[in-house]
């Protein structure tokens, strides 16, 4: 089958079989290896990308039904080399150690801000439950995301 | 750790879903939806079919009261039933289940209809749509189908689907005014599968019912008087024992899901 | 050492951004698997599906034919099929004291998983469909399930040496008398489980052959050193390998053996092309080492005043089916057995025995951190005996300055226990009332040491290179792999401190066998100590060498020159590194500089009950307390509050060693809580996340590390290593919360809700 799908603005058209994930497409056929691998099952979110303006677990995806969509991965993110604010309050609060999980929890967050479903610190981990970090415990990504939502977020 | 190759259909409509599955003959069809049950398990091997009919894209979303009843399209996401305020005011129990299916990645795609006809025993909406009560409309060659939520779930991931049947909607029995629901769940982790789930509703004249998950090979309904139902559930299941949880435990944790969601009804329905 | 002159640090210190973070923020960072090259191959390995059985026939036939396989390898493609261990004083030997496994399977397997054959294919498609045709023909053996059962006359043999890996057994003073002649004596057994390190990146690497004919592997590794197991496993010159390591996606120890890298760098040598190995989350659950697992039983006794008098331990661990590292975690867990407590008669039985679980070997804590759970919970029954808070007790109790553990280990750094139980003690005013009257809420302390540095007879030492450009901009190149410690950054701030360059200007190269000088494993808590000291040499005697030109060139004295703001000056004059580097270049003065920093040696260790001596060059102390409430209906948990102080000598980079508490107590809380890995019959039953519950952002409570710094630590600027120390107290904290929660003491790991409803 042929697929055409937009990826951080940059328009595919590729042969694709039904059986990949978007997950694979993006990693192998878009260069977009900023959507890791981490479970294959939809648990730990390593793989969350947008589509169509909306989180999911790039795993749990075929790349089929992402037929037409528009893709955004963290690489899309910030403009000019500049990091997006929330990329700049992990950045600067030590939220990152590996960094495996940091593309997920970077989209995931985004979205939880967006939707305002980060309104206090317990309400921003339940929007985290689905991506997971095994480094930094937590706590300073809850700081930056709640530092973000200060700073730039609607109120919610 | 990755899916073993399908053929793959994108149908147009519910007829043209069904005419596919209905040529599919011997071959091992199965219908994908939101895949955020059915995707996994094709990665992790636990599935492999011949052929995966894609039913996400055909219009079947939507919620609407319809005669007494509500009337929930089989593609509506999870994330609708918890976020969207009218499905909230329509549908509490489905609104307040939905935020304990999967995480906020797995909710934004995955479908009603697709847990539904996937039946597994742990999931919260099968749950909620027992407890309501209506029926399942599902289309195959013959045309339509109804059938009652009662009959619906079987076993361990088998429904009343013919092989050859496309679930559409569910109706669910609208409660009456003065009536309260709860929820409650108890998992390991937040948004983990359940070990045991209870949706509860409390009618206004104080008759209740309470609907168990995760303790059995389907959903379980108890009905009767609000203060006897919790032992009833504890004392009626005889849910699975595995090398991670101990069948008695699970049985515990029923009971004080019945219980903690019997006693949020009760609450709601005096509110 | 060089030494820095007296003035306040620049960059040391400070929570300075890390250099890595933004690539990562940004997605950029290639790991292991982000990484192709054309015309690469797919490897996928075939598992065995039995925990221990002969393999009567293994045919490759089937697989061989499906269209796209380029080769499968078993046994005997292997040139030297052993992955020796280096590891000291396990009891039975092959050569020299070195503990085997083979790389693929030879006519029996011992664990589930256990590598049989490796399949290189154009596509993954066809390396899965390949390994799903290798037919495998099993005679089932007899399954060794307890460590215990293993050691007992009669029981099935893992290996034809017999089940018992590794013993230590010490005594010292008189134990017997001493526990006669006690005022209280409390005993309890504990038991622990096994658990999977769970980082996010899976195991991964891509292996070419590059010019020279040099294998190269770029893998997920804790370890570049590998390289010469893969040469000594292909039969080459060890120059003929070299191994990569990317950043790194978590290590954890699950990355310190080797994982992908035997099996890629066979299908180069044998097939000349690139190939990609990228383990699922399934095989890494199934199949790579754990967690050694021990069952601990304590006798403890003190006098009327709580002084301790007598530690009779013994300890018996599961090693699982291969020994890789286990005789080394039962030293560390031996030497720690007794806790951060003085404590003169000290009889110790301590066993390690093969069985057909999966082979345990190093993770955070190596040992040392199982038997936290025993001696801290020893403290609290003693506590509870004599009527004493228990963080009282534990003072009357800290080992001190001076002070010798039973092995004979003295401790020659300061010891800021006392400090660190006032400072917890301070930050958690009174306990909470519990939020519902049905729940309860508890409160647990406790305390811990745990090593920093290798053992000193293995003779550690660490190079690396710091130099500049001709431009004047600053080069550190050295061998570190950094898996997310902020291995690499801690270095780029020390070279900055000590050459008086801006960190952010800084560029750091590590991870590469072949170009960069080696510094030794990410492994132990080392690298600070270890790399950080050689940095800080080779920048300090950089200087030095630089100073006296820069003085010519300020025209002032030696000892007047600073090296600051990316320049040297003195006064109010001024000259660029640039300018300084030119002037070297034209008078042969080196601009760049190869430290080696070694570590203090010391005497080899015998498992004899005799020796005694030093173990480890130092330590860091931790105590930890936590409120926690219990639903006791459901048995669910929520942490509170939780608060833990180290002491971490100096702490370079106060954010990283936040960061570090931080991840290790939400990894101590798994580990308390949740995490297990579940055999049935040793078949490993843990094959998803949605099985192996690693703490999410939910369950991980708000944590306030309190950082400490005694100034006295040996690694650079007197810091103290913080990668495993904080994972230790944290079962044992939650232990004694529980304990006071409930009136009841849970002593098997993990407390489910299962376990604690039923209390």
């Amino acid at each position: 089958m042929t697929l055409e799908l937009v990826v951080n603005g940059r328009r595919f058209r590729e042969p694709v079989e039904p059986h990949v994930t978007l997950l694979r497409f993006l990693r192998d056929q878009a260069d977009a290896t900023d959507v890791k691998y981490g479970c294959g099952e939809g648990v730990c979110g390593a793989c969350t990308v947008l589509l169509d303006g909306v989180t999911v677990n790039a795993c749990s995806v075929l790349a089929v039904q992402a037929e037409g969509a528009r893709v955004e991965t963290v690489a899309g993110l910030g403009e000019n080399g500049w990091l997006h604010p929330l990329q700049q309050e992990l950045v600067e609060r030590g939220a990152v150690q590996c960094g495996f999980c940091t593309p997920g929890v970077v989209l995931g967050s985004l979205e939880a801000v967006r939707l305002g479903l980060a309104g206090d610190r317990p309400t921003i981990r339940r929007s985290l439950a689905g991506n997971l970090c095994r480094c930094t415990g937590y706590r300073k990504i809850v700081d930056a995301v709640e530092a973000y939502r200060d700073r730039e977020g609607p109120a919610s | 750790m990755i899916p073993r190759p399908f053929e793959y259909e994108r149908p147009g409509s519910v007829e043209e879903a069904v005419s596919v599955l209905a040529a599919a003959g011997g071959r091992d069809a199965k219908l994908i939806a939101g895949g955020q049950s059915l995707v996994p398990m094709l990665s992790l091997g636990l599935a492999r079919p011949d052929v995966l009919v894609d039913v996400s894209r055909l219009e079947l979303d939507g919620i609407e009261a319809v005669e007494g009843r509500v009337r929930v399209g089989a593609t509506t996401r999870h994330r609708t039933l918890e976020l969207d305020p009218d499905v909230r005011s329509l549908l509490p129990l489905a609104a307040e289940a939905a935020r304990h299916v999967g995480n906020p990645r797995v909710r934004n795609r995955g479908t009603f209809g697709g847990s539904l006809a996937h039946a597994d025993p742990a999931a919260e909406l099968p749950v909620v749509a027992v407890a309501h009560g209506g029926e399942i409309v599902a289309h195959g060659p013959g045309g339509a189908r109804r059938i009652p939520l009662g009959e619906f779930f079987l076993g361990y991931l088998e429904t009343a689907l013919a092989p050859d049947e496309v679930l559409v909607a569910a109706e669910l029995e609208l409660l009456s005014e003065g009536s309260g629901v709860g929820f409650h769940e108890e998992a390991q982790r937040a948004d983990d599968f359940a070990l045991a789930c209870a949706a509860a509703i409390v009618e206004p004249d104080g008759q209740a019912r309470v609907v168990v998950g995760g303790v059995g090979d389907r959903p379980l309904r108890f009905d009767g008087v609000p203060g006897e139902l919790a032992a009833a559930v504890e004392s009626a299941i005889e849910p699975e024992e595995d090398a991670f949880v101990s069948a008695a435990f699970r049985r515990r944790l029923a009971g004080v899901c019945a219980r903690r969601a019997l006693a949020h009804a009760r609450e709601d329905a005096a509110a | 050492m060089s030494v820095v002159r007296d003035r306040p640090a620049r960059f040391v210190g400070r929570a300075l951004v890390r250099h890595d973070a933004v690539e990562k923020v940004a997605g950029r960072t290639r790991y292991a698997a982000d990484f192709g090259l054309p015309g690469m191959l797919q490897a996928a390995l075939k598992r065995a599906d039995l925990p221990h059985a002969r393999l009567l026939r293994v045919d490759t036939s089937a697989a061989e034919a499906v269209p796209g396989v380029a080769s499968i390898l078993t046994a005997k493609d292997v040139p030297e099929n052993t992955v020796w261990v280096d590891v000291p004083g396990q009891t039975f030997r092959v050569g020299a004291l070195k503990a085997r496994m083979n790389v693929l399977a030879d006519g029996v397997v011992r664990y589930h998983g256990e590598p049989i054959a490796i399949v290189a294919a154009e596509t993954e498609e066809a390396a899965l469909a390949a390994v799903e045709l290798i037919d495998v023909d099993y005679e089932e053996l007899p399954v060794v399930t307890d460590p215990g059962a293993a050691l007992e006359d009669g029981a099935p043999s893992v290996h034809e040496e017999g089940n018992l890996l590794a013993s230590w057994q010490l005594h010292e003073g008189d134990i017997d008398a001493a526990l006669d002649g006690a005022h209280a004596v409390v005993e309890q057994s504990y038991e622990t489980q096994a658990v999977d390190h769970a980082y996010l990146e899976p195991e991964a690497g891509v292996a070419w052959l590059d010019s020279g004919d040099v294998i190269t592997v770029r893998a997920a590794t804790q370890v570049i050193e590998h390289f010469r197991d893969l040469a000594r496993i292909l039969r080459v010159p060890d120059n003929r390998v070299r191994v990569i390591a990317p950043y790194v996606g978590g290590g954890f120890g699950g990355k310190e053996d080797m994982t992908v890298e035997p099996f890629l760098a066979l299908v180069v040598r044998r097939t000349g092309r690139p190939v990609k190995m990228v383990w699922s989350r399934s095989e890494s659950l199934l199949a790579r080492e754990k967690r050694h697992p021990m069952k601990l039983r304590y006798r403890t006794a003190c006098d009327a005043e709580g002084r301790l008098v007598a530690q009779d331990i013994v300890i018996v661990a599961d090693g699982g089916a291969y020994a890789l590292l286990s005789a080394l975690v039962l030293l560390y867990a031996t030497t720690c057995s007794q806790g951060p407590y003085a404590c003169p008669n000290v009889r110790i039985d301590a066993r390690v025995a093969y069985t057909n679980h999966t082979p345990a070997s190093a993770m955070r804590g190596f040992g040392a951190m199982q038997v936290a759970l025993g001696y801290e919970g020893q403290m609290d029954l003693l506590a509870a005996e004599l009527g004493l808070d228990p963080l009282e007790l534990r003072r009357r109790n800290f080992v001190e300055r001076g002070d010798t553990l039973a092995v004979g280990q003295t401790l020659d750094t300061h010891v800021a226990l006392p400090e660190l139980a006032d400072r917890v003690e301070a930050a958690l005013g009174p306990k909470p009332e519990p939020s519902v009257p049905e729940r309860r809420v508890g409160r647990g302390v406790a305390c811990n040491l745990q090593p920093y540095g290798r053992c000193v007879w293995l003779n550690d030492w660490a190079s690396g290179w710091v130099g500049f450009e001709l431009d004047g901009t600053l080069v550190v190149r050295i061998g570190v792999p950094d898996i997310g410690g902020g291995q690499a950054s801690s270095l780029v701030q020390l070279a900055g401190e000590v050459l008086g360059v801006d960190p952010a200007d800084v560029v750091i190269h590590i991870g590469d066998s072949a170009l960069t000088p080696l510094t030794g494993t990410t492994t132990a808590t080392r690298q600070l100590y270890m790399s950080g000291n050689a940095v800080l040499q080779a920048a300090g005697e950089l200087r030095e060498e630089l100073r006296p030109l820069a003085a010519e060139l300020l025209e002032t004295e030696p000892d007047e020159v600073e090296f600051a703001d990316g320049s040297v000056r003195s006064g109010v004059r001024r000259v660029p590194f640039r300018d300084l580097i030119g002037a070297a270049a034209k008078r042969e003065v080196p601009w760049h500089r190869l430290s080696i920093f070694r570590a203090p040696g010391g005497d080899a260790w015998r498992s004899d009950a005799s020796w005694r001596g030093r173990v480890f060059p130092d330590f860091t102390y931790g105590c930890h307390a936590v409120d926690l409430e219990v639903d006791p209906e459901t048995g669910h948990v929520e942490v509170l509050r939780y608060v833990a102080a180290h002491d971490v000598g100096r702490a370079i980079n106060p954010q990283s060693v936040e960061g570090q508490i931080e991840g290790a107590v939400v990894m101590g809380l798994g580990y308390a809580l949740s995490e297990r890995v579940v055999y049935e019959d040793a078949v490993n039953l843990t094959g998803t996340f949605a099985q192996y519950l690693i703490p999410t952002a939910v369950e991980a409570p708000e944590i306030e590390p309190i950082v400490v710094e005694s100034g006295e630590g040996l690694g650079p600027f007197s810091a103290r290593g913080i990668g495993e120390p904080p994972v230790g107290p944290v079962a044992p904290a939650v232990a004694g919360a529980l304990a006071d929660a409930l009136g009841r003491r849970l002593t098997v790991l993990p407390f489910t809700p299962e376990c604690v409803a039923e209390a």
